[in-house]
């Protein structure tokens, strides 16, 4: 699943850096190839470090946290033996909230397959939401509320299968892609400007029923069996995503 | 991955550290001096040079890898080779247009002397028994450009040279050349494992990512404890150089590749210039050693007589060329002659007939030709000095392409991964198809972020070739198999087989795709390709399938009818 969680963050990153120049000929060939690179990039829920090691790969500064200290710890020995990570990645044992309290902020916030495992997922949302600089990105993967994912993840894969321990997943706490639209519609972040706080537009313009290309994106997550390979399904196709998907969000600049 | 982190962060516990402690630098044991290296290649043979070729022409790859390649021999011998124009080195390739087309993608085929080369127009198959025969014609493919052939036979050397040329010219690859592997060892778990590989330079270099790319022996292999199956041929194949007339005015021009099917095995004519062409010939290996033993116009003589003579009188001859040398009397050349004329006038051939091969017909050589004097190719009239060879063969596949558990982070290409019979010229092919394969694979890793050394981005590469592979190989394999038998049942069947195929245009032009003959890129040729290779391996199938038929109709009809029908059959053999 990580090559196409890459793909996504890339693609959408590419993206922006095009619509961000005036004259599209104006982003360089480096950045058109890794537009990642001196980026500081936030994974939140990080566990054995999978993304967080190919995002620092793409020359992203990173930092990944996550609250188990044994997945640091292995996150940690594992990135050890790959000198090229060195100066690049950094893991924290810590949960998102703290790093609130610090004056960083990123370039790029993710948060892969975490929420749907979070008590109050409005909370989560804010802080990661909150730790993300004005003109930045927000990327989150989940599941979906469906009876095809409930069939999916937890009948086959947890009872059936028992490819993952049963009660790995709680069907109550998937969160549908709509739902994640509809709390950015009405999240607008703090913003300083000249020592008064004020606050963002929202980060999703409430008054169209869809969001803008700029704004926000939900894209489907496909397993092709024959392929033991995950697929990140075409724009709009049609349920696609009803199970596993990726969300993408943009802070408002102003 | 991170239910831990849910459940704690979900309750509110908050971690105490807050610093942000960076990781600690990488540091490989004290006193070890490997040297970091994400792309090490063993072997620059053809296909690990083509591997190097095509990362260092990958922006990607440039940006983010170090690559070096390793070679025992010294290279710059290679890269100053040069031969007379008139003057052929032994090993040659048919490189198809897929091959073609992946060497220009990646800039070196500019760098190949395609003067040297040769296009294939034409080829004809035929079977040493019955005759039967099959054309594939370059004209009738559908191809872009006809002109250019269905293949290109590319000295190996040629090829070679050629990347290393375009290695020059793109730079940034290490080349470890006059450079050998002592021994690969695991590093210790704490450094994760990575292969490091000791030279004999006292130089150890730490690989990301070790590619065996060193032949059927890889010490690459051994080092991942890749397990393999295969079985030696009983053949042998003799290479050589030869020299010949050129066609004349009222024939095709020496574009057209041949090879007859003999009980004894495949023996090949493959064009490099109008008056020189290649040799491929798998036989016994007691009759291959026996051939390079004895003065060469012996060797030369049994050529011509091998495209020409029915395979009864060619047994007859190899049973007198190994009599005479057990009995320590071994064959002059004029006596071989003799006994060829006789053969010749025994099978009512006339000494100016197209299979006619006693006499040198040298001094006629522009008056008309026989009219079907393109069913053989054109008298050998000698070898090129130095260039006759042999060497064994065998059918190997690997259990796997990609090491595992202990021998992690390796990967086969090329021979190191599998080895075929050369009869339908698909050994370099295959392993520049290989090669494509891995280059795109490690090019896509780099683009997600991946580790091109994990198993995990390594495994489209063995999903796709090895499959296709197998498939390749395992038709050759039977190929060779059914053309090795000489049981009346079979030798029907496979004439059925072959002359229905001749006419077959589908069927046919499906093989033809098969042997990657298509140029073209992109995900339409790729459909094509392997369309066609199902298609090929379908067509095999049919073949074996129909001697089988033909063996239990055999036997069925022979206690009932008398064995009319295979009576008729042996009759219709021996008539032709």
């Amino acid at each position: 699943m990580n090559p196409v969680r890459v793909q996504f963050i890339r693609q959408k990153l590419l993206e922006c850096s095009y619509d961000d120049e005036s004259i599209p000929d104006g982003v360089s060939s480096a950045k058109m190839l890794n537009p990642l690179t001196g980026l500081h990039v936030l994974d939140v829920g990080c566990g054995g470090g999978l993304l967080s090691e190919s995002l620092a790969r793409l020359g992203a500064r990173t930092l990944g946290i996550d609250a188990s200290r044994s997945n640091i710890a292995i996150a940690q020995s594992h990135a050890s033996a790959d000198p090229k990570l060195s100066s690049t990645l950094s893991y924290l044992h810590s949960p998102a909230e703290p790093l609130l309290s610090e004056p960083k902020r990123y370039d790029v916030v993710c948060s892969m397959e975490v929420i749907e495992h979070v008590n109050d997922p409005a909370k989560f949302l804010e802080t990661c939401a909150e730790l993300v600089k004005p003109g930045g990105h927000l990327f989150l993967s989940t599941i979906s509320r469906t009876p095809l994912s409930y069939l999916l993840t937890i009948l086959l894969a947890e009872h059936v299968l028992r490819l993952v321990s049963s009660g790995t997943h709680t069907y109550s706490k998937y969160v549908k892609p709509s739902e994640l639209i509809d709390f950015f519609k009405q999240y607008r972040s703090p913003l300083e400007q000249q020592g008064e706080q004020q606050l963002s537009r929202p980060w999703i313009n409430p008054n169209i029923p869809r969001p803008t290309r700029t704004e926000a994106e939900v894209r489907g997550l496909l397993y092709n069996p024959l392929q033991a390979r995950w697929i990140l399904a075409p724009r709009d196709a049609l349920g696609s995503t009803e199970c596993n998907y990726l969300f993408w969000v943009r802070k408002p600049k102003l | 991955m991170s239910l831990a982190l849910a459940t704690r962060s979900g309750r509110g516990i908050i971690a105490t550290s807050k610093a942000l402690k960076p990781l600690a630098p990488f540091s490989s044991t004290v006193g070890n001096p490997a040297e970091n290296c994400d792309v090490v290649i063993v072997g620059g043979g053809p296909v690990g040079l083509a591997l190097v070729g095509a990362l260092s022409a990958s922006d990607l790859v440039r940006q983010n890898l170090r690559v070096a390649l390793i070679e025992a021999s010294d290279l710059s011998k290679v890269h100053n080779w040069s031969m007379p124009h008139d003057m052929y080195s032994n090993r040659v390739s048919s490189l198809t247009n897929a091959s073609q087309a992946f060497l220009n993608a990646i800039g070196a085929w500019d760098f190949v002397e395609t003067s040297r080369t040769c296009a294939i127009e034409q080829m004809q198959v035929w079977d040493g028994i019955s005759d039967a025969r099959v054309t594939f014609d370059a004209s009738e493919m559908g191809l872009p450009k006809p002109d250019l052939g269905m293949a290109r036979l590319t000295e190996n050397l040629n090829l070679q040279r050629a990347l290393l040329r375009h290695l020059k010219h793109n730079g940034g690859i290490e080349m470890l050349d006059n450079t050998r592997v002592d021994s690969i060892e695991r590093d210790t778990a704490e450094n994760g494992g990575w292969p490091l590989v000791h030279l004999n330079n006292n130089r150890t270099l730490r690989a990301r990512l070790l590619v065996g790319a060193d032949g059927f022996n890889s010490p690459v292999r051994s080092y991942a404890n890749i397990s393999s199956y295969g079985w030696p041929y009983e053949v042998q194949a003799i290479v050589a150089t030869m020299v010949h007339h050129p066609r004349g005015a009222f024939e095709n021009p020496n574009r057209t590749a041949y090879q007859r099917f003999l009980p004894t095995g495949p023996i090949a004519f493959l064009p490099l210039s109008p008056t020189t062409s290649s040799l491929v010939w798998s036989t016994k290996p007691q009759l291959a050693k026996t051939l390079l033993d004895s003065e060469p116009g012996i060797l030369t003589s049994m050529i011509n007589a091998a495209f020409r003579l029915p395979a009864v009188s060619l047994q007859y001859l190899h049973d007198r060329i190994l009599d005479a040398v057990n009995s320590g009397k071994p064959l002059v050349h004029s006596e071989l002659t003799e006994e060829i004329l006789w053969r010749e006038k025994s099978h009512a051939i006339d000494s100016n007939s197209t299979y006619a091969s006693a006499l040198d017909r040298s001094s006629t050589a522009d008056v008309v030709p026989p009219i079907d004097s393109d069913v053989v190719p054109p008298l050998v009239t000698g070898l090129q000095p130095g260039t006759v060879a042999s060497f064994p063969l065998r059918y190997n596949h690997t259990d796997s392409y990609l090491g595992e558990g202990a021998g992690a982070r390796t990967v086969l290409v090329g021979d190191a991964a599998h080895t075929i019979h050369p009869l339908a010229g698909q050994g370099l092919n295959l392993g520049l198809a290989d090669v494509e394969c891995l280059g795109k694979c490690i090019d896509n890793t780099l683009l997600h972020g991946g580790d091109i050394g994990s198993y995990t981005a390594l495994l489209p590469y063995a999903q796709e070739r090895y499959l296709q592979n197998h498939i390749m190989l395992s038709t050759v394999d039977k190929l060779h198999k059914l053309y090795s038998a000489d049981a009346a049942s079979v030798v029907w069947a496979r004439t059925v087989g072959v002359e229905v195929l001749n006419e077959l245009d589908s069927l046919k032009a499906a093989l033809m795709m098969a042997a990657g003959s298509r140029p073209g890129s992109g995900a339409a040729a790729g459909l094509h390709s392997s369309m066609g290779w199902d298609l090929a391996a379908k067509g095999a199938e049919t073949l074996v399938a129909g001697s089988h038929i033909a063996k239990m109709f055999g036997s069925a009809l022979n206690d009932t009818l008398s064995g009319a029908l295979s009576g008729f059959v042996q009759r219709a053999t021996k008539n032709k």
